[in-house]
């Protein structure tokens, strides 16, 4: 006798109740009771939440929530193959740049890496400071042999990176041209960035093999590319309106507004996205470690499955050397960009 | 400005019977409008702004017509209907006898290319690009190449004064640099037709009566279709061919500006006018008598001198009798007590010209 038989009797579905009768594996709860004695049982509360499993004592047609989540486990297994077919030729190419990128700077013996890095990193920030900061700490990470693993999660953001930019900017732009598009877009944006980052990864493993490296990729991707999205829509919208006037009078075209005013004027705001979509994109290296992404992550990893305490804060604190470096090299390139036009509004 | 011949007997723009009523519903609101709804009334009674009312200018080719009005008198929103950059509610506004209000997006974009250019409040450069850049911003518009760009640029930026500033970013110039490269800029789209909004509103009063000085001297030798916004008498006294007043989204007067000084229309322009210098406003020819009086000649003075300056060559004397010369021929004589009596605002002035 459970307590909310009389509501399906007062409603008259005693007998979908009863037809529907099904012995389902047992809950824990149930289990439990079992195992204490009837007497357990009957302690239970007065007045229950008429929740899932409340009501199916009463009414065996009623699923109950493990029966649910299985159902949602059964419909993500049923779309998988269908899924599949598109997403796969989609994101082969995710798979082949990341194994590409990781490809290329392991074969690279160390002296032409740390050179080519410093390089590139003079080319883009033309800072003194910031170049030494970034020798020394590759050095460092190359004496702790360190350095492997860190050009590895290097390779894996820089991909994961350009790709986000690649497909943000435009999203970004997108955005701020449509006030219906930006208020559809946003509460996808607001769900990705709060969607806790292991659950992320719950369907990838459903949809990917954990092979594959685009699993993680794509894991990264949809985690760091919101900042470079909300931030290049937020500076376009927020360029001199009389400075759009202007290239409005003198019959600019959408697309000369665009390449000419808006997107020079949005620069400061886009390379600021670019900074958070790349802190965001090493956060979420380290959590795809658990799915195979090669890197620190692996070895923080290490350090916590097997207890190796020095291997764990080593490697974590590489990744803090990392992010150092890479924080301070696109604010550096940002500084730059703003420098070229700074007191101009 | 090829239909210069034939545009000096018809205005190069002709606005008829504008209306503008921002709002959710304006075309409901023009009804009312029509039916005499005033702008305080529709605003509490029907939540829409009436910013413009039934607007009816001429523009002639060559002139500089200056609308001014105080702030909220709807002068910016006239100025960007004509290139319509505000879309109108209702009514015509001609370009060269062209409808304005007909043209499609790529019709209007280039009617802004080519006939008309514009002067912003707020100088409105591009900050990432150079003066020579900002500049030939027009030309890079309309798809020239690099050389004739930069040859036409510098030519224009010269012409303004601007010569060695080519290669500096606009955040490096003062204001006043500032505007002469926004004036560059609409000189070098070589457009018939000039829009000025509230140019030299932003300026310091020295470096505005510099850059009113240089529009008057680029207008002797361009002759350009200038519209010019302000909210400064003394200004619109200056530039002014044909004056435009607008008060609450309406035309209260417009004319020739010494007329309207004259003899303004209704109490509103009075007290306006009352407090300008009118002497230094006020031109010979305005206050002259063209048929001659027979007393003795004291001196001869051209007929577009200020009264100010008069004056000072009369000393003081007010009875002398001036011969009035316009390009060496006799129009008229000036007896020194109509210029005292002229320089008195309203009730004198208007009993004197009614003589």
């Amino acid at each position: 006798m459970a307590f909310y038989d009389w509501l399906f009797d007062s409603l008259g579905l005693r007998a979908w109740c009863d037809g529907g009768k099904q012995d389902g594996p047992m809950s824990m709860a149930e289990l439990l009771a079992k195992a204490k004695g009837k007497q357990a049982a009957e302690d239970g509360e007065s007045f229950p939440f008429p929740s899932l499993d409340t009501l199916h004592e009463a009414c065996g047609a009623m699923p109950r929530t493990r029966e649910m989540t299985a159902g949602l486990e059964q419909l993500f297994l049923d779309v998988k193959d269908s899924l599949k077919i598109v997403l796969d030729p989609l994101t082969q190419p995710l798979s082949w740049m990341l194994d590409g990128a990781l490809w290329l700077f392991a074969s690279m013996p160390w002296w032409v890496l740390l050179p080519l890095l410093l390089l590139v990193c003079w080319s883009i920030t033309r800072s003194l400071r910031v170049s030494v900061l970034v020798a020394v700490s590759f050095a460092l990470l190359g004496f702790i042999d360190h350095l492997d693993s860190a050009v590895q999660t290097l390779s894996i953001i820089f991909v994961c990176t350009s790709i986000s930019v690649v497909l943000g900017v435009p999203l970004g732009i997108a955005m701020s041209k449509s006030d219906r598009f930006q208020k559809a877009t946003l509460p996808v944006l607001d769900l990705l960035q709060t969607l806790p980052s292991f659950v992320y990864l719950i369907p990838l493993i459903f949809l990917f093999s954990v092979t594959e490296s685009k699993l993680y990729g794509i894991a990264i991707i949809l985690y760091a590319i919101v900042p470079v999205i909300r931030l290049t829509d937020l500076g376009i919208r927020l360029v001199d309106r009389d400075v759009i006037e202007a290239a409005d009078a003198f019959g600019m075209t959408n697309r000369q507004k665009l390449i000419g005013v808006e997107m020079p004027l949005a620069l400061p705001n886009i390379m600021a996205g670019i900074n958070q979509t790349i802190m965001m994109s090493l956060a979420m290296v380290v959590i795809a470690s658990l799915v195979s992404a090669p890197g620190l992550g692996v070895l923080v990893l290490r350090g916590i499955r097997n207890l190796e305490l020095g291997v764990g804060l080593v490697a974590g604190l590489g990744i803090v050397l990392l992010a150092v470096v890479l924080d301070r090299v696109s604010k550096a390139a940002l500084d730059r960009v703003d420098k070229s036009k700074a007191g101009g509004l | 400005m090829d239909n210069k011949g034939s545009s000096s007997l018809m205005p190069q723009i002709r606005i008829r019977g504008l209306h503008k009523i921002f709002g959710p519903d304006p075309e409901l609101m023009l009804e009312h409008v029509h039916n005499g709804v005033r702008k305080q009334e529709l605003l509490a009674d029907f939540g829409h702004v009436l910013g413009l009312r039934d607007i009816n200018v001429d523009m002639k080719a060559g002139e500089i017509t200056v609308i001014m009005g105080l702030s909220g008198s709807g002068k910016s929103t006239l100025i960007r209907h004509l290139n319509r950059l505000i879309e109108p509610t209702d009514g015509e506004i001609l370009v060269d006898g062209e409808d304005v209000m007909k043209l499609d997006q790529s019709g209007l974009r280039e009617l802004r290319r080519r006939k008309m250019s514009m002067v912003f409040q707020k100088f409105a450069l591009l900050p990432h690009k150079s003066v020579l850049q900002n500049a030939a911003t027009a030309l890079e518009v309309r798809g020239h190449n690099d050389d004739e760009r930069e040859g036409e640029a510098r030519r224009w930026l010269a012409r303004v004064g601007l010569e060695g500033y080519e290669d500096s970013f606009p955040h490096q110039l003062s204001g006043g640099m500032q505007q002469r490269v926004g004036i560059a800029r609409a000189l070098t789209a070589n457009t018939d037709i000039m829009l000025m909004d509230e140019a030299f509103s932003a300026l310091d009063p020295l470096i505005r009566t510099d850059m009113q000085d240089l529009l008057l001297e680029l207008q002797s030798e361009l002759h350009k279709t200038v519209v010019f916004i302000t909210h400064d008498l003394d200004e619109a006294m200056k530039l002014a061919d044909h004056l435009v007043i607008l008060n609450e989204g309406e035309v209260v007067q417009q004319g020739e500006p010494q007329g309207i000084l004259l003899k303004p229309a209704d109490p509103y322009i009075e007290d306006f006018v009352s407090d300008i210098n009118r002497a230094r406003v006020l031109r010979v020819r305005s206050v002259m008598q063209s048929h001659s009086t027979g007393r003795e000649i004291a001196g001869e003075v051209d007929h577009n001198d200020t009264l100010e300056s008069l004056i000072a060559i009369s000393g003081g004397d007010t009875t002398h009798n001036y011969r009035v010369m316009r390009d060496g021929k006799a129009v008229g004589e000036l007896d020194m007590r109509d210029l005292v009596k002229a320089l008195t605002p309203s009730v004198a002035a208007r009993s004197f010209s009614e003589r």
